[in-house]
């Protein structure tokens, strides 16, 4: 008796359904307004420290580029306007003990398909100190540090990245989680 | 954020970047990447979903330990939605007219303005 192997349908992804090009959008995006482009940092070496301690003996950094709540610059509540008045300049720390009010209206989220009114979509300082608690982390660094997303290329790698590692070895920490938003 | 990985990491200090912008990051160059195919402001998880949040936290953990050579990008599973069409929005001159430009132009001067003129900035 003739048998038919079951039918499968291959179904693919939409043209549109990748991962969104977004240096290409921003280039062309200010070209249109009338704006010289951005130029992304890129190298060709990449460094690479594995992680010495398991990570349930390890002490871990939350590196975050929110901004601390300022109530005197305006709206920086959930779907607010870009905020450029609530932007920071200098690399800053506040307790991870703590559940520090910071926001991510100075950046240029989605602001068409979120709304940045859940901090723990930017921010999972919530989430580590679960995985702490769980012994899937050994202990969070005492301190979460903000990094400016200062334009200059050069004030981010003179200044602000040996602040930020400073910092990081004051604390002790083996490992750090980055999360731009 | 992918300056401050390398620099961290130059220095001893292994380091896992959460994002949602994959070519950005990918075109620095940074030794490992959880990458969330997410609208920005999303880099860990879902808004009110500590289940999605705690997923996409276990990935880059697991992408910490276990990345075998820098430049180690792992995509979370997770969708933002079905239909990907949101996609499409996100800065799009093709869906923009003449007169959208015209007034986020307008709106760009005054941030650059604002920005300009802010006390601390270098």
């Amino acid at each position: 008796m003739a048998t038919t192997a079951p039918e499968t349908k291959t179904v693919f992804a939409a043209e549109h359904d990748v991962p969104i090009p977004y240096m290409q959008r921003t280039r062309d995006y200010y070209q249109a307004l009338g704006f010289s482009p951005y130029r992304w940092a890129h190298f060709v070496d990449v460094p690479f420290a594995p992680l010495r301690t398991p990570l349930a003996r390890a002490r871990v950094a939350l590196i975050t580029t929110a901004a601390p709540f300022q109530p005197e610059v305006g709206d920086q509540g959930p779907g607010a306007p870009y905020n450029a008045a609530a932007k920071f300049y200098k690399v800053y720390s506040v307790p991870a003990e703590s559940t520090p009010d910071l926001r991510i209206s100075h950046v240029g989220y989605d602001r068409l398909h979120t709304s940045a009114e859940d901090i723990s979509t930017y921010l999972p300082l919530a989430r580590l100190k679960d995985a702490v608690a769980a012994g899937r982390i050994g202990a969070l660094g005492p301190r979460l540090h903000g990094a400016p997303t200062n334009r200059s290329q050069r004030v981010t790698i003179e200044i602000d990245n040996p602040e930020l590692l400073r910092r990081c070895r004051e604390d002790g920490v083996d490992a750090a989680v980055l999360v731009p938003s | 954020m992918s300056l401050a990985a390398r620099h961290l990491e130059d220095n001893g200090i292994s380091t896992v970047i959460m994002g949602c912008a994959k070519d950005i990051v990918e075109h620095c160059g940074v030794p490992r990447f959880l990458f969330s195919d997410f609208p920005l402001g999303n880099s860990a998880g879902r808004p009110n979903d500590a289940d999605s949040q705690a997923l996409t936290l276990e990935l880059a953990l697991r992408v910490l330990e276990s990345a075998p050579a820098a430049r180690t990008t792992v995509q979370s599973p997770l969708r933002w939605r079905d239909d990907a069409s949101w996609k499409l929005d996100y800065n799009n001159l093709a869906k923009l007219t003449p007169d959208d430009i015209a007034e986020r132009r307008k709106e760009f001067e005054s941030v650059k303005a604002t920005i300009k003129d802010m006390p601390g900035r270098k």
